[in-house]
C-alpha cells in the first residue's frame, strides 16, 4: 500500500512536472541591446526587466515595492540608507551584494553612452556600509529617489567589470526571476524560470518574445494562437479580437500625454504669418482659443476610436502631483473666436504646425485633426508630419512655431514633465530640456524647484498644484489633448494584469 | 581574363567608396542621433557628453576621415544604438535575407522557365492563356495583399501553417527542419509570385523570338526532334537575356525584401535598415549599404562570366 501510494505521488509529481510550460508574447517592438544601462527606451526596459532586479519595483499601478532593497531609511532629507536582500544569486550563482550596487550605480554615472544618466543625475556617492547595507547621499533633499531606482537594474560586479561595452550588451546577467537562454535579434528572445529566484520560481519555464513590428502580422499572430499575449493590438482590430471567444482584450489608461506646444519666446516666429507680423502665440488669450477651439472629443472618438482619454493637465490621476479640480475646458469654438477677436486677430492668421508620423499612436492624424478644428475658428493650420529622426532635432533647435508631441510621466510623479516641459529652459540647470515653446514664469520655475527638492509629500503636491494651475490654467502654456491608452490581447489560458508602466512583466502572469 | 577581374575590382572599390561617401554625407545631413538615443528625461549636459563620446561633435570632414582609417582597419565603426560593431548587426541578420532571396529565386527559376516554354510552344492553347493569366496577376498584385491573404488563409482561418518568425534555425538557416521549412513555405512563396510572373513571361518572349530563327527551321528542315529543338537549341540561345534579368533580380530582392519581412516578421535585413533610418544609426546604414553594393557587384560579375560559359561568341 505504502509503495502504491510512493508511486502515485510520483506519478503525481512527475505528471506535473512533465510539461515545460512556455508563456510566449508578441510585441510590437523588440530590445535593441542587453545592456540595462544602454538604451533607455521602453521596449528593451520592458524586456530586460524580466531579468534583472531593481533596489525597488513599481507594481502594476507604479507605486513603489521593495525589490532587492528590502527596507529604506531617510534618516536626513539627502541621506538614504538602504538594506539589502540576503541569499540572493545571480544567475550564474554569484552572489549580490552591496558591492554590485555600488558598482552599478558608479557605471551609469561614469559611462558616456548610458542613457540612464538622468535617474542618477541627483545622486551625488552611493557607499557601501556593510556587506548588505549601502548610503545613498543626493545633491539635495529629493523626493522622487525611489521612484527613480525602478530604473536602476542591478548587475554583477564581478561578471561586468573588465568587460566591453560589446560583450555586457549580448550577455544578461541579472538576479530576475528569467534568465537569458538566446536572442535571435529581430525575430525572438528566449528566456527559461531562474529555479533560485527569492521569490519563488516563475510559474512559466520558459519565456519567449517575439518581435512583430507590423500591426496585422501581430494580429494574426494571437488569432492563430502562435502567441499567448500581445501589447499594443491594433485599434481597428479591437472588435475582432473581442469576438474570437479564445481570447480577452485588455486597456489600460498609460502615461503618455499627447499635447501641442507654440512658440512663446520669439516676437517674430519663424512659421506664422499673421497680420500685425507679430507671434499671435504671445498672447494668453490666442493660447487659449486654440485650447476652446480643438474638438479634443471627436479626435478621441473618430481618430483614437475611443481609445485614449481626453487630458485637463499634465498627468493622469495614477501620477503624484494630480490635480482633480482641474476639469477640460467644453469644445466651444464660438468663444475661442471671440477670443480671438479680442486679441486682435478676427481673420485668424496661418501657422505651421509641426508632428512627428511615427513616434505616438496616429500622430499625424491627430495634426491633421487639430488643424480642421482650428479651420472653424479662422487659424489657418499646415500639418508638416515629419519622421521623428526629423522631427525631434527640428523642435530640439525651436527651429518651429507650433508642434504635436508627447510625454510619459515615467517615474509616477509630476516632477518630471514639470521638470522636463514646464520650467524655463536652462541647459545648466538641467531643466525644461522639452520646453521648445520656451514658456518661462519665474513664479511656476520656484515653485517647480521648490517642490523638488521638499520631502513632506503633503506641501510638496500642493506646490505642484500651484505651478500647473498657474502654468496651464492661468498661462495656457501648452495645450492637452490625450492620454494615450494601452490596448493588450492575450489567450484565456493565461490570466495577465496590464501595467501602468506598459511593461511586460511575467512573473505576475500566471 | 586576370586584367578584366583586376580592372573590375578596381571599378568597383570606387563604386563603393562613391556610396559610403554619399551615404555619410546624407545621415550626417538627417539629424541628430542623439536626439533619439536619449530618453526626454536627459538634461542638455547628457546630451553633449554623448554627443562627444560618439564623435558627433566633430566638422563632417573630421567624421568622414575618421570613419575611412576604421575602414582601412577592417572597422566599419559601432552602431549607436545597438552598441555593437555594425558589420556584425549587418551579418547578424544577412544569412535570413540571403536565405529567403535564394530559395525565392530557385522556386521562380524552377516553375517560371518550364512554364514559360509550354506557354512558348502553343501560344493559342487554353492552358497557355491560363497560364498567361496568372502570370499577369503576380506581376500586379502588390506583395502586401499576396502576403495577408496567405496568413489569412493558411494561418488565421486553416491553421496549417505559422504566420511569423523564423521558427528553427539549424547552420544559419531554416531550410533543414520540418518546423523551419513550415515557416519559410509562405515566405517565399510571397517573394517569389512577381519574379516567377517575370521570370516565365521572358522565357515566353526569348523562346518565340529564337523559334522564328532561320536556325531552328533548318533544324527542323533536317528532322531534329522536336524535344532537340525546343530545350537544346532554342533554349540555350534564349537564356542570354534571361540571366541578365535573374542577375539584376537577385540583387533586387536582396535588396528589398524589407515588405515581405514586415509582413512575416522575417529577421532579415530590410527591417534593420528600415529601423536604423529611423533611428539615424549611421554606422549601421552605412555598412549596409556597402554590403549590398558588394552582393551587386559581385553578382554582375558572376552574370558576366556565366555569359562567356553559355555563348563562346560573347568575350571578355
Amino acid at each position: 500500500m505504502k509503495k502504491l501510494t510512493v508511486a502515485i505521488a510520483a506519478l503525481a509529481l512527475v505528471g506535473t512536472m512533465g510539461v515545460a510550460k512556455t508563456l510566449r508574447v508578441g510585441l510590437a517592438s523588440g530590445a535593441y541591446t542587453m545592456d540595462p544601462q544602454a538604451f533607455n527606451e521602453t521596449a528593451t526596459n520592458s524586456i530586460l526587466s524580466n531579468i534583472f532586479d531593481t533596489l525597488v519595483r513599481f507594481d502594476e499601478n507604479i507605486k513603489v515595492h521593495p525589490d532587492l532593497a528590502v527596507s529604506w531609511t531617510n534618516p536626513e532629507p539627502t541621506v538614504w540608507i538602504m538594506k539589502l536582500r540576503k541569499g540572493v544569486k545571480f544567475h550564474n550563482g554569484n552572489t549580490f551584494n552591496a558591492d554590485d550596487v555600488v558598482f552599478t550605480f558608479n557605471r551609469i554615472k561614469n559611462w558616456k553612452k548610458s542613457g540612464f544618466k538622468g535617474k542618477v543625475s541627483m545622486i551625488d556617492k552611493v557607499e557601501k556600509i556593510n556587506d548588505y547595507t549601502v548610503k545613498f547621499i543626493t545633491k539635495k533633499a529629493f523626493p522622487v529617489f525611489l521612484r527613480k531606482l525602478t530604473y536602476v537594474d542591478i548587475l554583477d560586479k564581478e561578471t561586468v567589470k573588465g568587460k566591453s561595452d560589446e560583450w555586457i550588451g549580448l550577455h544578461p546577467i541579472g538576479t530576475g526571476p528569467y534568465e537569458f537562454v538566446f536572442w535571435r535579434k529581430g525575430d525572438q528572445i528566449k528566456f527559461k524560470a531562474n529555479p533560485n529566484y527569492w521569490a519563488g520560481k516563475a510559474k512559466f519555464d520558459n519565456l519567449i518574445f517575439r518581435v512583430l513590428s507590423n500591426n496585422a502580422t501581430r494580429t494574426a499572430a494571437i488569432l492563430s494562437g502562435e502567441v499567448d499575449l500581445i501589447n499594443r493590438v491594433p485599434v481597428v482590430d479591437v472588435k475582432r479580437i473581442k469576438n474570437n471567444s479564445k481570447l480577452n482584450t485588455f486597456v489600460k489608461p498609460g502615461l503618455r500625454l499627447i499635447y501641442l506646444q507654440m512658440d512663446q519666446f520669439r516676437k517674430k516666429s519663424p512659421y506664422i504669418k499673421s497680420p500685425t507680423g507679430i507671434n499671435p502665440f504671445l498672447d494668453v488669450r490666442v493660447r487659449r482659443a486654440l485650447y476652446y477651439g480643438i474638438n479634443e472629443d471627436a479626435i478621441v472618438k473618430y481618430i483614437m476610436k475611443s481609445f485614449a482619454v481626453p487630458a485637463a493637465q499634465f498627468s493622469p490621476s495614477v501620477v503624484v502631483g494630480y490635480d482633480p479640480s482641474i476639469k477640460r475646458v467644453k469644445y466651444d469654438p464660438a468663444k475661442a473666436k471671440k477670443l480671438l477677436a479680442e486679441a486682435g486677430y478676427p481673420n485668424g492668421f496661418s501657422v505651421v504646425l509641426d508632428a512627428p508620423n511615427n513616434r505616438y499612436i496616429n500622430d499625424a492624424q491627430i495634426a491633421q485633426a487639430v488643424a480642421s478644428s482650428m479651420a472653424k475658428i479662422g487659424i489657418k493650420v499646415k500639418v508638416n508630419a515629419t519622421p521623428k529622426s526629423t522631427f525631434f532635432p527640428k523642435t530640439a533647435k525651436q527651429d518651429t512655431s507650433f508642434f504635436l508631441i508627447g510625454w510619459a510621466s515615467s517615474d509616477g510623479d509630476g516632477s518630471s514633465i514639470l521638470d522636463g516641459v514646464i520650467h524655463s529652459k536652462d541647459d545648466v540647470r538641467g531643466y525644461g530640456r522639452y520646453n521648445n515653446g520656451k514658456y518661462s514664469n519665474p513664479k511656476v520655475d520656484k515653485l517647480i524647484e521648490e517642490s523638488d527638492a521638499n520631502m513632506n509629500p503633503t506641501s510638496r503636491v500642493k506646490e505642484m498644484r500651484e505651478a500647473q494651475q498657474i502654468a496651464l490654467v492661468q498661462d495656457q502654456n501648452i495645450i492637452p489633448l490625450h492620454f494615450q491608452v494601452d490596448i493588450y490581447a492575450s489567450s484565456k489560458k493565461i490570466k495577465f494584469t496590464p501595467r501602468t508602466d506598459s511593461r511586460i512583466w511575467a512573473y505576475d502572469i500566471r | 581574363m586576370l586584367k578584366y577581374i583586376l580592372n573590375r575590382l578596381f571599378h568597383s572599390v570606387i563604386v563603393m567608396f562613391v556610396i559610403s561617401f554619399i551615404v555619410f554625407f546624407i545621415m550626417f545631413k538627417a539629424g541628430d542621433p542623439v536626439q533619439l538615443l536619449l530618453p526626454p528625461d536627459a538634461t542638455q549636459q547628457d546630451v553633449i557628453e554623448m554627443r562627444h563620446a560618439l564623435g558627433l561633435d566633430q566638422s563632417f570632414i573630421k567624421q568622414y576621415e575618421a570613419f575611412l582609417k576604421n575602414v582601412a582597419k577592417g572597422n566599419l565603426g559601432t552602431s549607436f544604438v545597438y552598441g555593437q560593431p555594425a558589420l556584425n548587426v549587418v551579418f547578424e541578420r544577412l544569412p535570413a535575407t540571403l536565405e529567403l532571396s535564394i530559395l525565392a529565386m530557385i522556386f521562380s527559376i524552377l516553375f517560371g522557365v518550364p512554364l514559360g516554354i509550354i506557354a512558348s510552344i502553343k501560344p493559342k492553347a487554353w492552358y497557355s492563356k491560363a497560364i498567361m493569366f496568372l502570370s499577369l496577376s503576380g506581376i500586379s498584385v502588390p506583395v502586401f495583399w499576396t502576403g495577408m491573404v496567405l496568413v489569412l488563409v493558411f494561418s488565421v482561418i486553416l491553421g496549417w501553417l505559422p504566420s511569423s518568425g523564423r521558427g528553427t534555425v539549424y547552420l544559419f538557416t531554416s531550410a533543414f527542419t520540418w518546423d523551419g521549412i513550415k515557416h519559410l513555405i509562405m515566405p517565399v512563396l510571397t517573394l517569389s509570385f512577381f519574379q516567377l510572373a517575370l521570370i516565365l513571361r521572358l522565357t515566353r518572349t526569348g523562346m518565340m523570338e529564337v523559334m522564328m530563327q532561320d536556325y531552328i527551321k533548318l533544324a527542323r528542315a533536317k528532322g531534329v526532334p522536336r524535344r532537340v529543338i525546343v530545350y537544346y537549341h532554342a533554349l540555350k540561345n534564349s537564356l542570354i537575356p534571361l540571366i541578365t534579368v535573374i542577375g539584376i533580380q537577385f540583387g533586387q530582392l536582396v535588396a528589398f525584401t524589407i515588405v515581405t519581412e514586415t509582413i512575416f516578421a522575417w529577421p532579415g535585413t530590410g527591417k534593420l535598415i528600415i529601423d536604423s533610418i529611423q533611428n539615424l544609426d549611421r554606422p549601421v546604414v552605412v555598412a549596409y549599404l556597402l554590403v549590398i553594393s558588394f552582393i551587386f557587384v559581385a553578382i554582375n560579375f558572376m552574370v558576366d562570366v556565366l555569359y562567356t560559359f553559355i555563348d563562346p561568341r560573347v568575350r571578355m
